[in-house]
């Protein structure tokens, strides 16, 4: 019979099976053992996750030692405190749907390692800018959230800041401005025309707002008024 | 593209992919797993806005409530052809 078990392929006896009442065990079986899976599945992938959130995954791709290097000088690496910031603190999001995300996207790392985009001085200096860039327009987008893991306008004590940094952290709550405003090259070095470049990133999530939209739609609508009373007359 | 993609995977790893495929499993009417898993989309959604609907991305809201759906749907069809009861 070309139905029989024998004959079926190995894809279909597994189909059948995985659909097949499981009448050897009790439900209570079936539980206990689905919930444990479900512990070392899920411990699994999250350390899996961790594991990728090193410093030590980061930069073990050639194409990091150029942002490492500058990362090294700055006050995120080594500080009076000896508390430090690496790579997943500032590029990685803390919250789960948006940590899932950023792993995904990172795909493009590797594809750009393996294409070599940003292989010799020359070529990351010529990307510089848009890589930049592309930083600047999450951090603007997300209100600096993987910065304010750490830091927090409300746990900040103006009276121990220098002069001139309590008078810009009080400027930036006055005016809602948010930190990548102000620190763009806070932990790698900052490309030529890196304010012109901002300022763009800035209109461009501004013209994205509801609020802009709104003020478009009213243009669009008195543009209509005005062309169809022009009409009329 | 990559933003896009990244956000379905997200997803699917997220709160309206597991407890939508979840709760999909709890009955076997498709409609009903897949308002479930909807719903499910749409308060993940508004939970990581912090529960302003300004903060609430449209196109982010749209992925979040398709992937609750179909992960709804799927756990319905999962308990309709894995359960014999």
């Amino acid at each position: 019979m070309a139905d029989s078990p024998e004959k079926r392929g190995w894809i279909r006896r597994i189909w059948n099976w995985f659909w097949t009442p499981a009448v050897a065990f009790s439900s209570g079986f079936l539980i206990i053992a689905g919930f444990l899976a479900g512990i070392l599945f899920w411990g699994g992938f999250h350390w899996t996750l961790e594991l990728t959130n090193t410093e030590e995954f980061c930069v073990s791709c050639h194409t990091m030692e150029t942002n490492l290097g500058e990362y090294r000088e700055t006050i995120h690496y080594n500080n009076h405190s000896g508390v430090r910031a690496i790579c997943s603190d500032c590029h990685v999001p803390h919250e789960w749907n948006h940590k899932i995300k950023a792993k995904i996207m990172a795909v493009k790392d590797v594809y750009h390692e393996l294409a070599g985009t940003i292989s010799t001085p020359e070529k990351y200096e010529e990307h510089r800018l848009s890589m930049a860039s592309s930083v600047w327009k999450k951090m603007k987008a997300s209100d600096s959230r993987e910065c304010r893991n750490c830091h927090n306008f409300d746990y900040m004590d103006f009276t121990t800041q220098e002069t001139r940094a309590a008078s810009e952290h009080q400027r930036a709550i006055d005016n809602d401005m948010t930190c990548i405003d102000c620190h763009q090259g806070i932990a790698h070095s900052l490309p030529p025309d890196y304010l012109e470049e901002y300022q763009n990133v800035t209109e461009a999530l501004n013209s994205d707002s509801p609020e802009a939209q709104q003020q478009q739609a009213a243009a669009d609508r008195d543009e209509i008024r005005s062309f169809l009373a022009t009409r009329t007359d | 593209m990559l933003d896009f993609l990244g956000t379905i995977g997200g997803n699917v790893l997220g709160l309206p992919g597991i407890l939508g495929l979840a709760l999909g499993m709890m009955t076997r009417r498709l409609w009903l797993g897949a308002v479930m898993g909807g719903l499910v989309g749409v308060l993940e959604t508004l939970l990581f806005a912090g529960w302003q609907f300004a903060h609430v991305g449209t196109l982010e809201l749209m992925i979040a409530i398709a992937v609750g759906v179909c992960a709804g749907t799927l756990g319905s069809v999962i308990r309709l052809k894995g359960a014999t009861a």
